[in-house]
């Protein structure tokens, strides 16, 4: 198993556990009428999204340690189709 | 956006376990029985069930490719190319929801579910390709040892221009409808770039957390993603998609395909008289 699969399965792993933990949390402090649920729901959506973005950020950051240059650029375009993606409603907001 | 009560959550919660549970049984997402769900029964807007819908995506994708990693099913190297046509596509199909009218996407959502239900009836008995274990995988191709047969299986791919533009339509309709899109790439993947069905499985179930990534956090910040709900669904799927995965090892499921096309058919024909109406 190559260093780099190791690490995204790592990532991918934290990722799952972080955020199953704080939405599972969060929804039993929503039902309980406990202060901090909303923004424990909102960490545990945001790092259920960071996870892939954080699987690519790290597949980079291999490809470049392996000087893999191609695949380094084709993973960077990913990550700026993600953040495309993540400052699109900024432009395209008509329903806020 | 809808008022969050324990029974919403709850009836969401269990939404979520049987749609994941389906799902990980017969190797389809759930988000083609989960939004339906969401947007017909619980008359939840469908911007608001697909937003749902994908947070479930990205959970499963990111669990199930956190236990496959390393075991050379996966091939990564050609997810993360093929990634460059899905996180484009569904960009392009998350700002294109923002701009449709709920009836329009009903009834894409109807005519794509009748295209899953029939692609589930014809591969019913997949095929078993037999590999040349000599063959050169290059520069994308992979190499897994298969279990049941205790070979190894190596394939190269061909025809990469038609598998990105497969990405790009399963891209595109993930984020517009809130689903995987798995079954858009398996099969072609499968059938006409020479990639082995589970490695091709396995590699699309890894793409679709960035996929539905790109869709949910256009959702999330048009404020169309409600936490609470997803939350429900999310821990459903979780928890639906590993009993699914047990059973499966043991069920034959044939008579479930077959049991499963017919509920997409109703699920598409309902859809789709939402949509006109």
């Amino acid at each position: 198993m190559s260093q780099l699969e190791r690490t995204i399965g790592a990532v991918l792993r934290a990722g799952v556990i972080t955020s199953s933990f704080a939405l599972a949390v969060g929804l039993v402090l929503q039902f309980i009428d406990a202060p901090g649920a909303q923004p424990l729901l909102h960490a545990g959506i945001l790092a259920l999204l960071a996870t892939p973005v954080a699987r690519v950020v790290v597949s980079i950051v291999g490809y470049v340690r392996e000087r893999d240059w191609a695949f380094a650029t084709l993973t960077a375009v990913v990550l700026l189709e993600l953040l495309a993606s993540a400052v699109a409603p900024l432009v395209f907001n008509k329903r806020l | 956006m809808p008022v969050v009560t324990p029974t919403l959550a709850a009836i969401i919660f269990a939404a979520g376990a049987v749609s994941g549970g389906f799902g990980a049984l017969l190797g389809i997402g759930g988000g083609v029985l989960l939004v339906p769900f969401l947007n017909l029964a619980l008359h939840l807007p469908f911007t608001v069930a697909a937003a749902i819908s994908l947070t479930t995506v990205i959970a499963t994708s990111s669990s199930v490719s956190a236990a496959r990693a390393g075991k050379q099913l996966i091939n990564m190297r050609l997810g993360m190319l093929l990634e460059v046509a899905t996180a484009a596509g569904s960009l392009f199909g998350g700002v294109t929801a923002q701009m449709l009218a709920q009836s329009t996407v009903q009834k894409v959502f109807g005519v794509v579910t009748a295209i899953v239900a029939i692609i589930m009836l014809t591969r019913l008995q997949r095929r078993n390709v037999i590999l040349d274990p000599d063959v050169e995988p290059g520069a994308l191709g992979g190499r897994y040892h298969e279990e049941e047969s205790g070979g190894t299986v190596t394939y190269r791919v061909k025809r990469l221009p038609l598998a990105m533009a497969a990405s790009f339509v399963a891209g595109n309709m993930s984020s517009l409808l809130g689903i995987g899109g798995g079954f858009i790439k398996v099969p072609v993947l499968n059938a006409w770039c020479g990639i082995p069905v589970r490695a091709a499985a396995a590699t699309s179930a890894f793409m679709i957390g960035v996929t539905a990534t790109a869709g949910a956090v256009i959702y999330y910040g048009t404020g169309q993603l409600v936490p609470a709900l997803a939350a429900s669904a999310v821990l459903g799927v979780q928890l639906g998609s590993r009993a699914g995965m047990r059973f499966g090892q043991r069920a034959s499921a044939m008579w479930l395909k077959l049991l499963m096309a017919a509920v997409l058919f109703v699920v598409s024909a309902v859809m789709f008289t939402r949509g006109i109406q």
